[in-house]
């Protein structure tokens, strides 16, 4: 955000940002070439070690090019700012292409696929641009370090946290392993599969689930119009929620009143709901309904894997119950180690644990079992070059604090 | 608090704002009624407060999810930022704008009602969502008036009435909104990694903000280059649309169909 050291020499043949704008659209139309000969291929970052190889030799190439022909006008060119803008643009532009084509496979030979717009962020244009982008991103940030000076020191952090960012970000991409393991409760597992070949991996370690649960909220009650298939809005414009006393009113049809709720319940022989244990029961209510002079008072029920729905009549209408939005899912596991480490564990979801470098996750569960659900699914992810990304994060945000700081004394001059 | 009184709440509010407007015509001359403008200045933010207090309540979860509910936040704080300006530079008209949007913002919840609805999925339930919501907002806010600065420079130009304070104002704007969109971005991604698994999956809204966070990022390069302060105008007054497809454009978007944000819709 600041000018490199070596601004452009004025009058020197690459002043402006004509030149800048044709060597980055001339990027941009080779990534797309190489594209279109190869089918829409991609391009695969090599993993581990060669992409480190590979990053570090990038570095020492900008590092000495920086510093030994800083001097030079294509130098000074290739770190000054009107190509790192024209590469912003590019970037910008590559990445509104991938911000509207839909990321997934399309058909072989079709526009999208060839020039594999539906594989922007892997596609060699992105690369080219990425790369020339980095190479102009770590001149100027050479250029800013050495010789160290501390009024340089956001521009420092800021560029190189970018830097470090993005380059360790997308080469380290080819090393991060994200896997899915499926469990069932009372079983253990160390198989997972990788998405989306759903190719079987084992797994240094076994996790064993004792039991999976769901928190739900609670459950609501709608009134139904099978004419226009909707929910009717009550006269509070809420979806009222069935709890013991709530009282809906739906002005010229009806007025509802909760008399009683029982969230695990399954019916008897007549027919009349009685407590059940909570994996077995589903969610009742009595509710009394006023329709005009008329009042009456009716069960009804959510359903589940075993009970039926219960809908009431109301007029042309169906009054009925909605089992309440997952509000937390959780799995009790046993994870252990292949040196016969055992811990016990909460899987949660925003709540990873970290077991010997990887971090599990709660992902999912069987939604159509809902809270019966005896599946649960843990995403298991590898990512060797996070700390290097976080570094590069930590970094950003040092140097945009300083930004910030630095704008509000300017600003205070104004 | 609850949805059915909005509709009273966004009236009472643009009231305050507008009588606190017409009221700037005799505070021109008198100290006393610019006191009673400022009063119903305020009076119709602190409605709008007290309103987004309470609704917090009634809803048992932040009002931060829904595109309507960021709208409702957005309306609230956008003003602040216009009476902000005016008491740091001495710049009247840029409230005017800033209240004109708000009372848009209000108009089109009004119009199309959210659904009371507490529930919150888990995903959201972090220590990350108000710090990375509001941060994005308080940015989105201050972007927004950069731009609507940047528009009203371009018009004095065109009418050969430049005003460098004016173009000044239009920059810190844009700065500070970047400093907080940078944060927001960053913010996003460490959520992200705690509650996806990644920090960054090239989801559609990512992406979306990522473009967002270049075109300003483009913007202060332009500014280090040098620029001519009037073409950048322009810029600003443009660069809002990028912003306006991340935030609300984006779920429209084909490729927002698999989107991990499209609980905003």
């Amino acid at each position: 955000m600041q000018s490199s050291n070596k601004p452009v020499q004025a009058g020197s043949s690459f002043e402006g940002f004509r030149m800048p704008a044709v060597f980055t659209v001339s990027a941009i139309l080779a990534g797309f070439a190489v594209e279109w000969f190869t089918s829409g291929s991609g391009l695969a970052v090599p993993g581990w070690p060669a992409n480190f190889l590979f990053l570090v030799f990038l570095a020492v190439v900008i590092a000495i090019v920086g510093l030994k022909f800083r001097d030079r006008p294509l130098v000074s060119w290739l770190g000054g700012i009107p190509l790192g803008l024209s590469l912003i643009i590019g970037l910008a532009l590559l990445s509104l292409i991938g911000g509207v084509v839909p990321q997934d496979p399309a058909k072989p030979d079709s526009l999208a696929s060839m020039l594999r717009l539906n594989g922007m962020f892997s596609s060699w244009p992105f690369a080219f641009v990425t790369l020339l982008f980095l190479f102009n991103l770590g001149l100027s940030f050479v250029w800013k370090t050495i010789p160290f000076r501390v009024a340089n020191l956001q521009f420092i952090l800021f560029h190189g946290g970018f830097w470090i960012a993005l380059s360790c970000g997308l080469l380290g991409s080819s090393d991060l392993q994200r896997l899915i393991i499926p469990l069932y409760e009372g079983q253990e597992s160390s198989v997972a599969y990788e998405m989306p070949t759903e190719r079987p991996v084992h797994i240094p370690y076994s996790i064993y689930l004792k039991e999976f649960e769901i928190d739900e909220y609670v459950p609501q009650f709608a009134l139904y119009d099978p004419e226009t298939d909707r929910v009717i809005a009550d006269k509070s414009k809420i979806v009222p929620e069935v709890k013991k006393g709530v009282k809906a009113d739906w002005p010229g049809i009806a007025t509802v009143t909760v008399l009683e709720f029982l969230p695990s319940a399954i019916p008897d022989s007549s027919g009349k709901p009685v407590f059940a244990p909570d994996r077995k029961g589903v969610s009742f209510a009595r509710v009394r309904i006023i329709e005009g002079e008329k009042s009456s008072e009716e069960w009804i029920c959510a359903g589940g894997p075993e009970i039926r729905p219960r809908f009431v009549p109301v007029g042309k209408y169906f009054l009925g119950m909605m089992d309440g939005q997952p509000k937390a899912f959780r799995s009790h596991v046993m994870v252990k180690g292949a040196s016969g480490e055992r811990r016990t564990e909460v899987l949660e979801v925003n709540k990873p644990i970290d077991f010997h470098g990887w971090k599990l996750y709660q992902m999912g569960y069987d939604e159509k079992a809902g809270k019966w659900s005896s599946l649960s699914l843990v995403e298991a992810v590898n990512d060797p070059w996070l700390p290097s990304v976080y570094c590069g994060f930590f970094m950003i945000m040092a140097g945009n604090l300083l930004y910030f700081w630095k704008g509000v004394k300017k600003m205070e001059e104004v | 608090m609850t949805l059915n009184e909005f509709p009273l709440i966004a009236l009472a509010t643009i009231a305050c704002w507008s009588l606190g407007s017409v009221l700037q015509i005799p505070a021109r001359k008198s100290k006393a009624f610019d006191g009673i403008s400022w009063l119903f200045f305020v009076s119709g933010t602190m409605v709008l407060v007290w309103f987004l207090v309470s609704y917090w309540i009634a809803l048992e979860r932040p009002p931060l999810r829904t595109l309507g509910e960021t709208r409702l936040w957005y309306a609230t704080l956008i003003p602040v930022v216009g009476f902000l300006v005016e008491y740091r530079w001495k710049i009247k008209w840029l409230k005017y704008y800033c209240l004109g949007l708000a009372s848009f913002f209000l108009g089109i919840n009004v119009m199309y009602p959210d659904v009371f609805q507490k529930a919150l999925m888990p995903a959201l339930q972090s220590v990350w969502f108000i710090p990375h919501v509001v941060v994005y907002l308080v940015s989105y806010v201050l972007l927004a008036a950069s731009s609507v600065s940047g528009w009203h420079n371009v018009l004095l130009n065109v009418r050969g009435k430049r005003s460098t304070l004016s173009e000044s104002m239009s920059h810190y704007l844009a700065l500070l909104g970047f400093v907080l969109l940078t944060f927001g971005l960053v913010f996003g991604a460490l959520w992200a990694k705690e509650a996806w698994g990644h920090y960054w999956t090239w989801d559609p809204k990512e992406t979306w903000a990522f473009i967002s966070w270049l075109a300003y990022l483009g913007y202060l390069h332009l500014v280090a280059r040098k620029t001519d302060p009037r073409s950048l105008q322009w810029y600003l007054g443009l660069a809002f649309i990028v912003l306006l497809v991340c935030w609300f454009g984006v779920n429209y978007l084909p490729s927002a169909q698999n989107s991990v944000h499209t609980y905003s819709g």
